[in-house]
């Protein structure tokens, strides 16, 4: 070993570092081993693809250096994270191009083993061994005053996160502190010893990386490698089966604990129910804490608002559903009536007969409000409509409260006998009044031929067409979006020119994806009555925000939800637009 | 000493706190916001356990508030605390001091628009506790045809976290009993059920009635809750309930469906209740200030309660808290 070029304050970094690649490595072989074989194979296949393997170049780039997402949502944020991450990236990338250029170093030329072990620890420390060009002194002093402006923001952040836009931050665990403290001082520490020289600087500044690096994997940093594995998985198309396995267990450790969820959840309206929001479940999963992590699955309301701020695009929501399908729950389920229904509704050849053009599936829960019920009745009535009540004498469930329980087998019976009695009608189209239907229609059901509508477009649509004349009123509503028919499939646009045709449309503070969870969902099963009507409350101020005079949803459990605590009428979009019929 | 007590409210509390206190040599003031005295009694027609007439009832309290002043069509504009006690100033622009003040404002029915599951506005047959009653006093309603098969739904917008009302409110379990056997005495060839989760037979002659109710009157009592109400092509109501007791689910078609309502605070004196600063308890009834003790006294001095706006009460409940109110404020003005 070269005296010139080797001074033992390298040694801690290169400890370090062999540990955090050896364990990367391993955990890495690990989740591949994992993945079901099916799912393996189409990893592969997806690398080599070229559209999936340029979406992973973009995203790579897109999201673990530049983190476009966060730019986005805040430009304070977006700095804070780019500066770090694509300073620190460019001061490797430089360094290791210096390495090549300056080649030999200094005028000592040791090569074989040597070289290789030079060359692991030299681009981190090469300003205590050599002088670079202007050109690189440049760039390496600029990107590291970059990643410096960075850490300054995190540092104001971390005691003023009201600046980027935040409101609640996770709560963190002592390895978690220990470690935001040694990223905080190692670009500082590289500073003053490259400025200065003084040897203590250049040995805290490796021992401090030797930290970062050795509590990496043990707390949220873990994120930063993980990424672009999950990145990779993501883009391959799978789906989280098991809670802590595979493509589930990449999604854990992605997780940043950055606490965005925490502040979209609807349960964070107190401090005791923000415990259940998705960075903690995370944390939870990782922690291997099983208890907690399925109490919080069985909690979440299954809204997917932390799915769609989550600047990691983690599918919480799969995960807990694939934790819930992990237990088995004790239910007896009998479906022996499933045969009865069929052998009813052939007997009374009502649906086969009439071969009606639409086909209308109220589902349980607009059973339960008539009203909506009778307001697509004569809605229908007014348009002319060739149309039949699937249910109307009680029908079969959707399927998806089973699925919710992650109970797949169960769901599967219902949905292959609704299938059959669908098929059998011949109609053309199906509409759905419940989004929490249509959601399960859209993605479980293979109704080839058969368009599949919830109300809110097929009343659109009836009215674009002119099928259905309506008045434009002058009442001011204000438009919930139900979870599973806005963050699921994007149905924003055509409930809001409904209302705009029969009134005029008032905006709520939060809206479309960002729409906040009635409390009703039935995605939870064991918040309290108490727990939910806070919920309720907290979604009703937002939407009361522009002071209009009526509610306006478009699933019926919303709507019962929020008649409990709205200061004004709730009604659904069928209704108000029952109400506007041209007579 | 004599003084003026400021009665809010003219229903059977009201009438009878009156009627004490101004044995006991005061001058209460009835307030009374409608027309007539006599509260939601006077809406009934026969009274249980033992169908008595309401109008016996009302007619005597009437008697003995003779003497009294009492105020109708008049509401409590604003009611301010001062040395003396209290001044209120009326919806008629007068003013009326007072040593000490009785909120009996009763209660409301439960709106049953708000189960829309039962479909009260929504389908012709279902009508409410109370408008049966009006039927049995004027014999006129025109949703009552002849019916044949009658059902009556307990605890509606009672016992209910859905609508925010976990208390149970007492007498719609008794009255439903007392309504179906009317029924069956106007209609005699009528299948009458009665859907309940308990029946709560509490006082003396009550669990009499119960059994008169299923061995004279042949009404059939179902243990379960109605989940849902829906209307077949002839515009008969078809009902989804469960039988608990066999426990199996059942679907029943019938002509009238009859919902017992329970009773809320009567929230037109939120404005006056605030102003005297007497809060609310979980159930939104008055709070009051001992459950054994103190049940005439809120926390505020002077501020006495009686009667259904603490809590549901049956009417010899709120009797008995009516004639103890008036010894608590005839004690208070006294300094006794």
């Amino acid at each position: 070993m070269n005296q010139y070029i080797f001074h033992p304050f390298v040694l801690p970094f290169v400890l370090g570092m062999a540990f955090v690649l050896t364990y990367c490595l391993v955990g890495l072989l690990r989740i591949i081993a994992q993945l079901p074989k099916d799912d393996r194979k189409q990893f592969w296949r997806s690398l080599v693809t070229p559209k999936t393997a340029w979406a992973n170049i973009r995203d790579l780039f897109g999201d673990c250096l530049f983190h476009v997402k966060i730019w986005k949502r805040n430009p304070i944020l977006g700095y804070m994270h780019s500066s770090i991450a694509f300073g620190w990236f460019m001061l490797i990338a430089i360094g290791h191009v210096m390495l090549f250029t300056l080649k030999p170093l200094e005028g000592v030329d040791v090569q074989g083993f040597e070289r290789t072990f030079t060359n692991c620890y030299y681009p981190i420390f090469y300003k205590h061994f050599a002088t670079e060009t202007p050109v690189f002194a440049f760039l390496m002093d600029f990107f590291l005053i970059v990643i410096i402006t960075g850490i300054f923001i995190a540092v104001v952040k971390k005691i003023y996160s009201g600046m980027v836009g935040v409101k609640r931050v996770t709560k963190f665990g002592f390895a978690d502190n220990m470690i935001r403290f040694a990223l905080w001082t190692i670009f500082p520490f590289r500073l003053v010893a490259e400025k200065t020289n003084i040897m203590a600087f250049w040995w805290l500044y490796s021992i401090d990386l030797m930290i970062f690096m050795c509590l990496l994997p043990f707390t949220r940093y873990m994120h930063i490698p993980t990424e672009a594995l999950f990145i990779l998985l993501r883009h391959a198309g799978l789906k989280a089966r098991e809670p802590r396995k595979g493509f589930a267990l990449a999604q854990i450790y992605s997780c940043p604990s950055c606490g965005l969820c925490i502040d979209a959840c609807p349960m964070s309206v107190n401090d005791k129910m923000s415990d259940n929001t998705s960075a903690y479940f995370m944390k939870k999963l990782r922690n291997k804490d099983s208890e907690e992590a399925q109490r919080i699955a069985e909690t979440c309301l299954m809204c997917g608002k932390c799915v769609m701020v989550c600047p990691v695009s983690i599918e919480s929501c799969d995960i807990k559903f694939s934790q819930r399908a992990a237990t088995p729950y004790n239910i007896n389920s009998d479906h022996s009536y499933l045969d009865v229904i069929s052998t009813e509704a052939q007997r009374s050849g009502e649906i086969s007969v009439n071969n009606p053009h639409v086909l209308y599936f109220a589902g349980c829960m607009t059973q339960l409000t008539p009203k909506i019920m009778r307001a697509m009745k004569q809605i229908m009535e007014a348009a002319g409509e060739d149309y039949e009540f699937i249910d109307k004498d009680g029908g079969i469930c959707c399927g998806r409260p089973m699925l919710l329980s992650g109970k797949t087998a169960e769901a599967k019976a219902m949905i292959e006998k609704n299938t059959e009695l669908i098929k059998k009608s011949g109609a053309k189209k199906l509409v759905l009044s419940c989004p929490i239907c249509y959601k399960v229609f859209k993605e479980e059901y293979h109704l080839e031929g058969i368009e599949i509508q919830h109300h809110t477009q097929y009343i659109d649509e009836l009215i674009k067409s002119g099928k259905l004349q309506v008045d434009k009123g002058d009442v001011n509503y204000v438009y919930h979006d139900p979870c599973e028919l806005g963050r699921a499939f994007g149905v924003y646009d055509e409930p809001r020119e409904v209302i705009e045709s029969v009134g005029n449309l008032r905006k709520a503070k939060s809206e479309k994806e960002l729409s906040i969870c009635c409390g009703g969902s039935l995605g939870s099963f064991n918040l309290t009555q108490q727990e939910r009507d806070e919920i309720t409350e907290n979604s009703v101020n937002d939407l009361m925000f522009n002071h209009p005079d009526e509610i306006v949803t478009a699933c019926p459990l919303c709507l019962k939800t929020f008649a409990r605590k709205s200061p004004v009428q709730v009604q659904d979009i069928a209704e108000i637009v029952c109400e506007k019929l041209k007579k | 000493m004599k003084e003026n007590i400021l009665i809010i409210g003219g229903g059977a509390a009201g009438m009878e706190a009156a009627t004490q206190l101004q044995k006991l040599g005061q001058t209460p003031i009835i307030i009374e916001k409608s027309n007539a005295l006599g509260g939601h009694v006077a809406q009934w027609d026969r009274l249980f356990p033992a169908f008595h007439p309401a109008k016996d009832v009302v007619e005597q309290m009437l008697a003995n508030v003779k003497g009294v002043d009492v105020r109708m069509n008049t509401e409590v504009a604003d009611i301010q605390r001062n040395e003396n006690g209290f001044k209120a100033v009326l919806s008629d622009n007068t003013t009326i001091d007072a040593k000490a003040v009785v909120l009996a404002t009763g209660f409301d029915l439960f709106n049953a628009e708000r189960k829309q599951e039962y479909g009260y506005g929504i389908y012709n047959n279902v009508i409410t506790s109370l408008e049966l009653e009006k039927f049995f006093r004027t014999g006129k309603d025109e949703r009552i045809n002849n019916p044949k098969k009658i059902g009556f739904v307990h605890c509606v917008g009672a016992r209910d976290v859905k609508v925010c009302n976990t208390y149970c409110s007492k007498v719609c379990c008794t009255t439903a009993l007392k309504q179906a056997c009317e029924m069956k005495e106007v209609f005699p060839d009528a299948e009458v059920y009665t859907f309940y989760m308990d029946l709560r037979m509490f006082g003396p002659g009550y669990e009499d009635l119960y059994l008169r109710t299923q061995k004279d009157f042949d009404v059939k009592c179902v243990r379960g809750r109605v989940c849902e109400v829906s209307e077949d092509m002839d515009g008969r109501l078809v009902i989804k309930a469960e039988d608990t007791l066999f426990g199996k689910p059942l679907k029943m078609t019938l002509d009238l469906l009859v919902l017992m309502c329970s009773m809320e605070k009567n929230k037109s004196i939120d404005a006056i209740q605030q102003k005297l600063g007497v809060a609310n308890n979980s159930d939104g009834f008055m709070q009051i200030k001992d459950t054994y003790l103190g049940m005439n006294d809120t926390a505020k001095d002077g501020v006495f309660v009686a009667g259904t706006c603490t809590a549901p009460k049956s009417l010899p409940d709120t009797i008995a808290e009516a004639r103890s109110v008036a010894v608590e404020v005839f004690n208070y003005i006294n300094n006794r």
